[in-house]
């Protein structure tokens, strides 16, 4: 190593360190903040159970509420994220993976700021949607605003994005492990040291911060006492399958809300307040469905709380009312509601089993585990975080090995049925296909245009042949671009089809039109398809009003090509 | 209401009596001293009162201090108030009660000036526990609501959990348990493994309460009602009940003074607090006042701590705490405030208390109506 390369690495130690302590602590405090915040709006709005047991004495007013809280929320909702966010939409986790896979540019921090807002209040106001999606975007936020700092190291970014989801999950969570997985599973989706040195300390700060200075109590703690029969770890496997259908369907109906939300005769910011007013009604029957549930979540692991019926009735209410809410535009993540109904659907099932199987079981709560996390685990595709979640937040060692059977198994057929989760078919919506691994995803991002050769031939429409063919000739050319008066793109010249030609000849007669053209928006992908049977020179790029901006040699394309893995490559295989 | 027929009972026969004396005394002696009436809880508690406050408070005023025995809620001071001349001074009430109360306009405000300085000179603003000096009263000592059994009931395993005291099938045999919505549905939701910091947050919602009351369920045949605070310390000691729930307190008087074979279950201890306040309406607040500054001082709380097993709410009187007084034994070990036993207590949620008053009491009247027609 010379001594510059020393000083290189020094520098570069230094500065990821600096970063991954800055962004861990901001993020996780970003996410102690934003989580107190939404229980003080839960307890002064009513929605949380704690709050409306003691106004029990009014019930018109906890009804009034339950109907009008969700109503009035989702309008504000509506209102800011349509005039406040550019994306017109929540932002999600799916956006900080597409920043992170495709190095495209990360939304505007006014954008990531007014969403998070709206998530908050779509979260206080008691819509169905989950906080850790929200949490986790912001984190990603806060990252990127570091890692926009530049500071002369490349990939910065995208470590210091995957620092402030790793702190935020790990803070809200109080499970750094999981913190530190989900970065890398879900928004890295690679594993290199230089990323992973950093994240781990950015995790460790979000665990600090919740367990030194806050000292909060962890989150889910069960007590389980051990699977009693190995035969169980058979219906643990059944229960995945199960729940991957249950995910699926999930999905589907996420989608569907969306699309039905399109068609709707009703402007885009009335849209979540529609949803809030159906939820409130809902709710008056069913108060489980309001909120994060958390109540909800612990009633599930305690056999002899619901009945079978109810069990049933909450998660189909539940999974059309999350879909609705996320579908109508209230912001919001899909991991809580996924947890709960995933709970509740293995509750349903750890109580029908015995009357369905004649022997004897370990209980319902290993059953509700299992179920939360194989339906979480397949809507998120995040298998190993799940797994890592159960075994940190039960610290129990038996509940974790049995939810580990069930996730696999549901991620299993989950991936195969719909891909990977619900961020990669968000992402796909919107046209970028992860699915076929990030060289695609990245090559597809990549304009060609920035390959962009100033370096060809003019030919005017009302030049002589002859002049062209000179001028080739001294340009050591084969081709000339044929441009009007305008600028605009009207062909190629062939170096033999300008040779003896009769001298009044227009040009415009001589010149062919290629196979292949690309625009300002074809991508380094869509040039490498385009090129297949190409034979040329170099093909002419055009901007939407016709001019010639340029052409793009095709030994440019290969070299994008080669660039771009080479740096995906270095960037996935980097040390510390 | 079940019970206040009873209550009225007592009460009526209380005035009959108070009436009887006023009658009387005038006509025993020209010159009557000074009398102060306090509202306090009976027993072995009032015992070490009247040793540690009353005795010294008269012998340094000249005041006569009677008690009227009182178990807790709002109730009685309504109907005190109601029924004419307010003749009942301070009240040591539950801080629940108290801030109710204050919020219901039954108690004087309270005036923090009055207090004492700590011996060292510390205000008592820093001396008292947080959150001790309350509108309308001041918080003086810290007790515990806890399981116990008798010992000679269980051979074999003790019982060690608030889930061992549902647990019919391992540990057989009566439970006596007050007649009041605290406490009970707590250790119901224990008993199905509820973390000590959701419990509040479960019984917020409607199906907690059922869960928790459906656990009930399971014990009622093996219930008796305690309505004083000394029945469940005697009944475990005549072997009456296998089980019982009560005051920390008690618990250690019965052991200490009367060798009783009573162990207390610290797991799901239920903290609350005792508060002096001033009874709207009454004609002596000044000495009323006088009283509380008196009782309030370190070396009373410490000398009240040194008989029964109540931590003081003021730290200099903390640690004043010694050698029980007569079988001098560490106090520190049985104080419901240790780290150890802090440990496993519930967090009493004294919000959700005051505002869930008339719910809890409607849902266990349902329940006992349900299941005790007999007591309704």
């Amino acid at each position: 190593m010379t001594r510059q390369d020393a000083q290189q690495a020094a520098y570069r130690i230094m500065v990821v360190s600096v970063v991954a302590v800055v962004v861990g602590t901001v993020a996780s405090l970003a996410a102690i903040g934003f989580v107190e915040a939404l229980h003080v709006l839960n307890d002064r709005l009513l929605i949380s159970p704690y709050a409306r047991i003691q106004m029990d004495h009014q019930p018109l007013w906890v009804m009034a509420a339950t109907v009008l809280v969700p109503a009035l929320g989702g309008l504000l909702v509506g209102i800011i994220v349509r005039w406040g966010v550019d994306e017109r939409r929540g932002l999600t986790p799916a956006d900080a993976i597409l920043v992170v896979q495709t190095r495209q540019a990360p939304p505007r921090l006014r954008s990531g700021l007014v969403s998070s807002m709206a998530a908050l209040l779509s979260l206080g106001s008691g819509a169905s949607v989950g906080q850790y999606g929200p949490l986790a975007f912001l984190g990603a936020l806060l990252g990127g605003v570091v890692g926009r700092l530049g500071l002369r190291l490349k990939n910065l970014r995208a470590i210091a994005i995957a620092c402030g989801v790793a702190a935020a999950i790990s803070t809200a969570f109080n499970a750094p492990i999981a913190g530190l997985v989900f970065a890398h599973e879900v928004i890295l989706r690679h594993y290199s040291l230089r990323a992973f040195a950093p994240v781990t300390v950015a995790a460790a700060i979000g665990y600090v911060i919740d367990n030194v200075f806050f000292e909060r109590p962890p989150l889910f703690r069960v007590n389980f006492s051990g699977i009693e029969h190995s035969y169980e770890f058979v219906l643990f496997a059944v229960e995945g399958l199960l729940c991957a259908g249950l995910a699926v369907a999930f999905i589907q109906l996420l989608l569907k809300s969306g699309r039905l939300a399109q068609r709707l005769p009703v402007p885009e910011w009335a849209r979540p307040a529609l949803a809030g007013l159906l939820l409130g009604i809902v709710a008056l029957w069913i108060p489980e469905v309001l909120g994060i549930g958390q109540e909800t979540l612990r009633f599930a692991t305690i056999e002899s709380a619901f009945a079978v019926h109810e069990l049933a009735l909450i998660v189909v209410a539940k999974l059309v009312l999350t879909a609705l809410c996320i579908g109508f535009g209230f912001v919001g993540g899909v991991f809580s509601p996924a947890l709960l109904i995933g709970i509740l659907f293995g509750a349903f099932y750890g109580v029908v089993l015995p009357l369905l199987v004649p022997m004897p079981l370990s209980g319902q709560v290993v059953y509700a585990v299992c179920g939360m996390m194989a339906m979480a685990s397949a809507v998120i595709g995040a298998p190993l975080t799940t797994i890592l979640i159960v075994f940190e937040l039960t610290r129990s060692y038996d509940l974790t090995i049995a939810a580990m059977v069930a996730v696999v198994f549901s991620n299993l057929v989950s991936y195969r049925v719909m891909g990977r989760s619900i961020f990669d078919i968000q992402l796909r919506e919107r046209g970028f296909d992860l699915s076929l691994g990030r060289d695609k995803a990245i090559l597809g991002t990549h304009p060609v245009k920035d390959f962009l050769s100033r370096q060809f031939t003019v030919a005017r429409v009302e030049e002589r042949a002859e002049t062209v063919r000179e001028r080739l000739v001294t340009e050591r050319r084969a081709e000339a671009m044929l441009l009007d008066s305008q600028g605009c793109y009207l062909g190629t010249l062939h170096l033999q089809d300008l040779e003896a030609v009769p001298e009044d000849r227009p040009l415009r007669m001589l010149a062919s039109t290629p196979d292949v053209l690309f625009h300002e928006t074809t991508t380094v992908w869509e040039s490498m398809e385009l090129l297949q049977g190409f034979l040329g020179e170099a093909v002419p790029l055009v901007a939407a009003d016709g001019r010639l901006l340029g052409v793009v040699p095709e030994e440019a394309v290969i070299r994008a090509y080669l660039e771009i893995i080479h740096d995906l490559r270095q960037e996935e295989n980097e040390a510390a | 209401m079940i019970c206040g027929r009873k209550k009225t009972k007592r009460l009526e026969w209380l005035m009959m009596t108070w009436l009887l004396c006023m009658l009387v005394l005038p006509l025993a002696a020209a010159e009557s001293p000074p009398v102060l009436t306090v509202l306090t809880w009976g027993g072995a508690y009032e015992a070490s009162q009247r040793e540690a406050y009353f005795n010294p408070f008269t012998e340094a005023s000249g005041v006569v201090i009677e008690t009227v025995h009182y178990d807790g809620g709002l109730t009685p001071l309504r109907e005190h108030r109601q029924g004419g001349a307010v003749t009942w001074d301070v009240v040591d009430m539950v801080q629940a009660d108290a801030m109710a109360a204050c919020e219901e306009g039954l108690l004087e405000p309270f005036n923090p000036g009055l207090l004492s300085a700590a011996p060292d000179g510390t205000p008592p603003e820093q001396d008292f526990i947080e959150g001790a000096i309350l509108p309308c009263a001041i918080t003086h000592l810290v007790f515990s609501t806890v399981l116990a059994f008798d010992d000679r009931a269980f051979a074999g395993a003790k019982p060690r959990s608030a889930a061992d005291f549902f647990d019919l099938d391992r540990f057989p045999g009566k439970r006596a348990l007050r007649k009041v919505p605290v406490g009970l549905l707590e250790w119901a939701l224990m008993s199905h493994r509820v973390p000590r910091q959701q419990l509040y947050n479960l019984l917020s919602t409607r199906r907690g309460f059922d869960l928790a009351f459906r656990q009930l369920d399971q014990l009622r045949d093996q219930i008796v009602w305690w309505e004083s605070g000394d029945q469940p310390a005697r009944w475990l000691a005549e072997g009456k009940v296998a089980m019982a729930s009560g005051f920390n307190g008690r618990f250690f008087y019965a052991q200490v003074m009367n060798d009783a074979p009573i162990s207390i279950i610290w797991d799901g201890q239920l903290l609350d607090y005792n508060s002096w306040a001033v009874l709207k309406g009454t004609n002596q607040r000044a000495l009323a006042e006088r009283f509380i500054e008196f009782a309030t001082r370190t070396e009373s709380m410490a000398a009240l701590a040194n008989r029964i097993s109540y931590g003081p709410a003021r730290r200099s009187a903390l640690r004043h705490v010694g050698l029980h007084l007569t079988s001098k034994r560490p106090m520190r070990p049985h104080l419901p405030t240790t780290e150890e036993h802090m440990a496993s207590a519930i967090n009493r949620d004294h919000d959700w208390y005051a505002r869930t008053t008339a719910l809890r009491e409607r849902l266990f009247r349902d329940w006992l109506r349900k299941h005790f027609p007999e007591e309704d």
